[in-house]
């Protein structure tokens, strides 16, 4: 069995005390990759600010490994618009943990230009981050997180904003972050078909039901509250199929 | 330009500089926008502009219940010292968590603004000081600057300076992306904690140097200014401190050669580089 870094037994999660989903048992480990999937509104990102310990659990235990390193890649939205910086500058700041800014940060550029040029971003080093198109931010902020090189990286939606080839690529670059470095990769993600091809677990959220699946991908995907959110597996997985062929 | 018939002439100040007449306050007000405009950049950052106007007006209120309590109650409390104890209170009630008071910090904000001002007025009719202006004695005038209220701005302002540097790297991550800055384990509270003090005290020890209206000025327009012209937070933080140095400056000299209030002066020569700065910004689309 793999090494556990974050074990949640009967965790509860939601705001002002009140939960809005039903306790769940989950146990992240080394290397693994999940996918946190559920429709707009259904409790995703609350679960996912209480893992990293920025909301409080409203019940139940999460435990973290002593002196796990989490990295953390927000939904787009979230990042300031006017902040002034360059795209390396940003990239940079995977480098920052704990008390660490204090000093200087010499001899950083070489790890930062290869963090951008596995990402396929090594052009946008010295553009202003906030005049990239919204695709070529995720690329930074991933290059970010691969330069953190964390036990565990959480990335909300990190693809969003992606056409279907950059998608396929920042996805390979998570892959390999995991396959090189052991680093389990938490993901939120609409695009179900791509991470059935990726993800080995799955979480499913549906605070209107009250209910979530917790297992491996094909049992999520197969699960009754699959279909009761996305419909029946067959045509998604066809779609996927589809996609793969044209590509 | 308007010519005003007393206008003093440039023979005139510098036999006033020579006399060490302007100095104190021109010095106070280039070193104000120094440490204001470099500061301010952060506050612009932070959305907390409203902070610097709630300060100030704490800053006020606490000159006058000192002068309260010196006139009243034989307590000798320096101004100054009052001015950054009600600062820092502010500072302290701003750091509480208030997500569960369901009051946004904008609106706490607005409540300490107006409670600050209501409260310094009303403490301020009761301080009988009838020879001067009782905003001056609150607020300060930037055209009687002591030489205590310089020296006090230059140090307190260079310990902010040199402390901002120190937490440079530190505090960008924080301001750019606050929950991944706290996910790596950055100690994004204490930074803010720190960062809202030092500028709490700045202001207060600048408001009474210089009053309300020059201060908002430094804290806001330098930093806007600057963010609209550059793409990097270090060159932004020095063009913002060359715009404050400026608006001291310059404001003070417009203020004295066109006997306009000094303060107003200088708040619009900050005013003038933001508007310049947006051209500018315009003019490179």
């Amino acid at each position: 069995m793999s090494e556990t870094l974050i074990e949640c037994r009967g965790l509860q999660v939601g705001h002002g005390g009140r939960a809005i989903l039903p306790p769940i048992d989950l146990e992240i480990g080394r290397g693994q990759l999940w996918v946190i999937m559920g429709r707009n509104g259904n409790g995703k990102t609350t679960l996912f600010r209480t893992l990293l310990g920025l909301l409080p659990a409203v019940g139940g235990r999460l435990t973290h490994a002593p002196g796990l390193s989490l990295a953390y890649v927000p939904q787009r939205a979230q990042l300031d618009p006017i902040y002034p910086a360059l795209a390396r500058e940003v990239v940079a700041m995977g480098l920052l943990r704990g008390r660490s800014f204090l000093r200087a940060g010499r001899g950083e550029s070489r790890f930062i230009a290869e963090a951008l040029e596995r990402v396929g971003a090594a052009e946008l080093s010295d553009r202003p981050f906030r005049e990239l198109s919204e695709g070529q931010k995720q690329r930074v902020l991933l290059a970010r997180t691969l330069l953190s090189r964390p036990q565990l990286a959480l990335l909300d939606e990190p693809t969003s904003a992606m056409d279907e080839v950059a998608e396929r690529q920042a996805l390979s670059h998570l892959d390999w972050l995991r396959r090189e470095h052991g680093t389990s990769v938490l993901i939120v993600s609409h695009h179900i078909g791509l991470m059935r091809e990726l993800a080995e677990r799955a979480v499913l959220l549906d605070a209107s039901c009250g209910e979530v699946e917790v297992g491996a991908i094909a049992q999520v995907v197969g699960s009754r509250l699959f279909a009761h959110n996305y419909g029946p597996p067959a045509p998604l997985l066809a779609q996927a199929a589809a996609t793969e062929a044209r590509g | 330009m308007y010519d005003h018939p007393h206008a003093p002439s440039f023979d005139e100040f510098l036999a006033g500089w020579e006399m060490d007449l302007y100095r104190d306050p021109v010095y106070c007000g280039v070193f104000a926008g120094i440490v204001l405009g470099y500061l301010g950049v952060f506050v612009v950052l932070r959305r907390t502009v409203f902070l610097t106007a709630a300060v100030s007006q704490a800053a006020g209120l606490g000159v006058a219940l000192a002068f309260f309590a010196q006139i009243h109650l034989a307590i000798e409390v320096p101004p100054m010292l009052g001015a950054a104890l009600l600062a820092l209170a502010l500072s302290a009630l701003l750091a509480l968590p208030l997500q569960r008071m369901l009051i946004s910090r904008e609106a706490l904000l607005a409540i300490c603004y107006l409670l600050a001002w209501a409260a310094a007025v009303l403490v301020g009719s009761r301080i009988r000081q009838e020879s001067h202006d009782i905003s001056s004695i609150l607020f300060g005038s930037a055209v009687l600057v002591s030489r205590s209220d310089l020296w006090t701005l230059l140090i307190l302002g260079g310990v902010s300076l040199s402390a901002f540097l120190l937490l440079h790297r530190g505090m960008a991550f924080a301001i750019f992306d606050r929950e991944a800055a706290l996910v790596q384990q950055l100690p994004v509270r204490a930074i803010e904690f720190g960062a809202g003090v030092l500028t709490a005290l700045c202001v207060a020890v600048a408001t009474r140097a210089l009053g309300v209206l020059p201060v908002f000025a430094f804290s806001v327009l330098p930093g806007v200014a600057a963010l609209m012209l550059l793409e990097r937070l270090r060159a932004v933080l020095l063009l913002a401190a060359a715009i404050g140095a400026l608006s001291g400056g310059a404001g003070y000299l417009l203020a004295f050669f066109q006997d306009l209030p000094v303060g107003a002066s200088q708040a619009s020569v900050a005013a003038a580089f933001f508007v310049l700065a947006w051209m500018l910004r315009r003019l490179g689309r």
